[in-house]
């Protein structure tokens, strides 16, 4: 490193150790930022908590029936039968128990560093009750909330490095040669050093250096006070923070092709303000806005009167067998038709066929929703600060990546769900309490996540990294050419 | 040449005179703003962008508007072409009821993409309506989406600053400031002239976006469903209440101008206030406001719900409740047994057991909705200092797309499950003389198929009072700021 940049960086980090309003803005930037990590701690603890009390209620539901199943047997070997429950109550019965009371929990436990941002988390639940009923009648099932407090969203650090942290960055750097102009000092330190472009960038450096600096120990003593110095290990800390240097580079790289115009303060200022809005605001709306126009999210709606359809469709049939049957045998009701056994065969005939049409309907709309995804990740290249938005909440495990794979887990555990009792229930065979202790279980996707690094986030990172490069050189052209007028 | 320079004002001068001194300022700052090309530029492209954003608007909402009324007419079909059966297995089944889109959604989609659009009528029970469409969106989108409210919100204003920080501040550094006082023209009157200009700017902004909306409104609004007059109200209240809100921010950047040091101050004082009204106060304010009003979790609200239904005694016929409703009805028919009562036990005992869960779910559904009001309460009082959290909540209660009208649209598809149930009831109690008692397409037709009508334009503002007293509060503050800041204007 040649010594004019060092001796341009250490005299403006002298300059602006001096200057009262960097220090504040530094220490904003910082407060804000762990402001947010405590607040991304308390949205953690409350989907902690969501979880555990669902995994409790599974608990008490399934302990309950396990008790009046144990009394219906004890009654059976005693000679001295219990009142007969209604077949929703019933916990031998295989058909009802699996469709509601006798539900399981899978949940998505936050990730090691889902407190950095909210991204997905506020809007899909971290625990969905897997019934053999269609994906339809347990997949969509929302937490409360305000739909207005959904809108206005969170105050998270991703929200923090993505909107407030580049205002800093820019305000640190946006009138470096500008201001020397304006303030007739430049000449003099062009003349005084060797290599005035050096001088220049060290100082540059400086400037950039104390918020970026700033955000990155903000972060680091954020997740070692909120989530624990362990967490410093996890492949995704590291991320983190390289994702966070490279944003906060984009933008001083961009200060420094702005203020390499060679116009005034004012100039610089305004431009940079404007490409703040089109960078953070303007583009993610509009590539929001093209995705959305382009690959329209199908209408869910769509895929619960396919199941309704479906139900009907099956009940006519059902009904059609019933009257072939009484034709075939000289008009009279088969023996199963008014019992129990013909309303479970009816339930699981009507299941099984909102099943497959709900199904085909999820994949017809999964692959219309990747396309949209697809697009909108593609125009993602237009804006950095939606490449870094999106980087962020996969780090954070709330983003795309980690709840598709949680889907996908439910996809394949459901279908082990409906096997375990609906072949039971299309044998006419009652659930034994060696049937609950064999139920499938949900394996705890956390688990499996822990500590493996989040993926995809190499293209974002090329995505921000290139246009930095891109503007550093434009901007170290225009250091080059600087003159005092 | 201006009026001002003709000749020196008296120092008590006549209204006449100020009025003359007020118009020579605006028409000054208006020829000013002209010729910056920047800005016009700058004008021209957010116009650009409100006119595409309503554009996209008007398509998105005609799609998802065909989509539910298709689905409307699906359900329907799917309704009446239930095989005979038991009416209360009907009832079990259930109707959908679908929310309409509000027209001007296409101006402001509000909390539309984060409230279900559909929710299930079956027996039994109150469902909370399903399917989001922001879960569908996918991280990016959190980032939000073109539309005209945003824009309006977010770079309206920063326009507004624009054009309005160098006012003063830009005047004293070139000198003509003081040449302006020195003929005599008052601080007042020179603030007038230039809140003038600037809120002459304003409505020239907003002008091709409300005319655009009010066409877009001709076209989209079926008026078999809705009074195209009352959209016209709701359009006319967004776009008083868009005016106060950028009318405050043409005073508060006239007031910073006038006590600010330089330009350049004023623009990083008038920025850091639009970062912070645009950015930072929503999501404080709704921090807060989920910190001292807390909604319960799905689960502690139906663990609410099911344990007070649980004495309701539902399908249980060995329940206290039931045997004490029955012993009643017996009683008041004055006979021994069930299979003597004239009518259907069973259907009585529905109805009976369905009038008890009613009363359950409007408390359980009402406390919950007060909660969201207190936080809507809570969000929207800073809305004097931070004018974003006042105007939200009026611009969505307008446009028809706030919580308030799920609410109602919630209520009102409640109402209607209500009616399917005290139909298949009423049927069961007059026509089953037995448990294999099956009704068919003739009742199903019978039972009508849901149709909502939004409230008017009152209900929306019924429930905005809190929101407009802080847009009023807000406006007024930025004048007497500003007019605060015009009386300490300093010449150099």
């Amino acid at each position: 490193m040649s010594s004019s940049f060092l001796a341009g960086a250490r005299f403006e980090a002298r300059m602006m150790r001096r200057d009262g309003a960097v220090w504040f803005a530094l220490l904003i930037l910082a407060g804000v930022a762990l402001f947010a990590l405590a607040m991304g701690t308390a949205r953690i603890a409350a989907q902690q908590a969501a979880i555990a009390a669902a995994r409790a209620d599974e608990t008490q539901r399934l302990s309950k029936l396990q008790k009046t199943l144990a009394q219906l047997q004890q009654g059976d070997a005693q000679g001295k039968p219990a009142p007969e429950p209604p077949p929703f109550r019933d916990p031998r019965n295989a058909a009802f128990m699996g469709g509601g009371p006798a539900a399981t929990v899978a949940a998505l436990a936050p990730a090691p560093l889902g407190l950095v941002a909210t991204g997905q988390s506020d809007l899909l639940p971290p625990a969905v009750r897997v019934t053999t009923g269609s994906k339809d009648s347990f997949l969509f099932a929302d937490e409360i909330d305000n739909p207005a407090n959904l809108m206005s969203g969170a105050t998270d650090l991703a929200f923090v490095v993505v909107f407030v942290y580049p205002l800093v960055v820019l305000a640190m750097a946006f009138n470096l040669l500008a201001g020397e102009r304006e303030q007739g000092t430049l000449g003099m330190t062009l003349a005084s050093a060797r290599r005035p472009s050096a001088s220049l960038a060290g100082k540059l450096a400086a400037r950039v250096a104390a918020p970026i600096a700033a955000m990155l120990l903000a972060v680091a003593a954020g997740v070692w006070i909120f989530a624990g110095w362990e967490r410093f290990a996890t492949p995704g800390f590291a991320a983190l923070l390289f994702v966070v240097l490279l944003y906060g580079l984009f933008w001083a790289a961009l200060a420094a092709a702005v203020d390499g115009l060679g116009r005034g303060s004012a100039f610089n200022a305004l431009t940079l303000i404007g490409a703040w809005v089109a960078i953070t605001m303007i583009l993610p709306a509009a590539i929001n806005s093209i995705a959305a126009f382009a690959h329209p999210a199908p209408s869910r709606i769509e895929m619960v009167l396919a199941a309704r359809a479906a139900s009907t469709d099956a009940d006519k049939s059902r009904d059609a067998a019933l009257a072939r049957y009484a034709d075939e045998h000289g008009g009279g009701k088969p023996a199963s038709a008014a019992g129990a056994q013909e309303a479970t065969l009816r339930r699981l005939a009507t299941q099984e066929a909102a099943f497959q049409r709900v199904e085909a309907i999820v994949a017809e709309h999964d692959a219309q929703l990747a396309r949209q995804r697809d697009m909108a990740d593609r125009l993602g290249y237009l804006s950095p600060a939606y490449l870094t938005y999106a980087a962020m909440a996969d780090i954070a495990g709330s983003g795309e990546a980690r709840y598709r794979a949680f889907l996908d887990r439910i996809r394949a555990f459901h279908l082990d769900w409906r096997e375990f009792f609906l072949s039971r229930a299309k044998a006419g065979a009652s659930l034994t309490a060696q049937d609950y202790a064999a139920m499938p279980k949900f394996t705890q996707a956390d688990e499996e996540l822990v500590g493996r690094p989040p993926a995809g986030l190499a293209g974002p990172l090329i995505g921000v990294a290139l246009p930095m490069l891109l503007l550093a050189a434009f901007g170290l052209r225009g250091y080059r050419r600087a003159a005092p007028r | 040449m201006s009026d001002l320079a003709l000749a020196p004002l008296a120092a008590a001068a006549p209204s006449k005179s100020r009025w003359r001194v007020m118009r020579a300022v605006a028409a000054k700052e208006w020829l000013e703003l002209f010729r910056d090309r920047r800005l016009l530029w700058l004008c021209a492209f957010v116009v650009a962008l409100m006119l595409g954003a309503l554009a996209f608007g008007y398509v998105e909402n005609a799609r998802i508007l065909s989509e539910r009324e298709a689905a409307a007419r699906a359900d329907r079909e799917i309704w009446v072409g239930q095989s005979a059966k038991n009416p209360h297995a009907a009832a079990h089944f259930g109707q959908y009821a679908f929310k309409p889109l509000s027209p001007l959604a296409l101006a402001d989609p509000g909390v539309d993409a984060y409230v279900g659009s559909a929710v299930w009528l079956e027996a039994h029970r109150q469902n909370e309506t399903q399917f989001k469409q922001a879960r569908d969106g996918g991280v990016g989108a959190r980032l939000g989406s073109l539309s005209l409210a945003f824009i309006l919100q977010t770079i309206a204003p920063l326009i507004v600053i624009l054009m309005g920080f160098a006012s003063f501040s830009g005047e004293r550094e070139s000198g003509t400031l003081k040449q302006l006082l020195s003929v005599g023209a008052r601080p007042r009157d020179i603030l007038a002239g230039k809140a003038l200009a600037l809120i002459g700017a304003i409505f020239a902004l907003l002008a091709p976006a409300f005319i655009g909306a009010a066409l877009a409104l001709l076209f989209f609004v079926d008026r078999e469903r809705l009074s195209l007059f009352d959209q016209f109200i709701r359009l006319g209240a967004l776009g008083a209440a868009y005016v106060a809100y950028l009318a405050g921010f043409a005073f508060l950047a006239l007031g910073v101008s006038a006590l600010a040091r330089n330009s350049r101050a004023a623009l990083v004082a008038l920025l850091a206030f639009w970062l912070a009204n645009s950015f930072l106060a929503p999501r404080l304010a709704t921090d807060a406001a989920r910190a001292f009003a807390p909604v319960p979790t799905l689960l502690e609200f139906r663990a609410g719900v099911v344990q007070d239904k649980a004495k309701t005694f539902g399908h249980d016929e060995t329940h206290p409740g039931f045997i004490a409703f029955r012993d009643a009805t017996l009683k008041k028919y004055g006979v021994a047994r069930i299979e003597d009562l004239p009518v259907n036990f069973r259907g009585l005992a529905l109805r009976q057991d369905d009038h008890a869960g009613y009363a359950i779910f409007d408390r359980h559904f009402g406390a919950l909705q007060s909660t969201f009001d207190r936080q809507d309460a809570l969000r929207a009082a800073p809305g004097v200092l931070f004018p974003l959290l006042a105007l939200r909540p009026l611009s969505m209660a307008f446009a028809g797309v706030d919580s308030r009208s799920q609410f109602d649209f919630a209520t009102s598809a409640e109402a209607h499950r209500r009616d399917i149930q005290n139909e298949v009831s009423d049927n069961i109690i007059h026509f089953a003389h037995d448990n294999t008692y099956v009704a068919g397409p003739e009742l199903w037709r019978k039972i009508a198929a849901f149709a909502y009508r939004a409230p008017g334009a009152g209900f929306a503002l019924g429930y905005s009072l809190l929101p407009v007293a802080a847009l009023v509060g807000w406006l007024a503050l930025a004048a007497v700021f500003a007019l605060f800041a015009a009386r300490r204007l300093r010449p150099v």
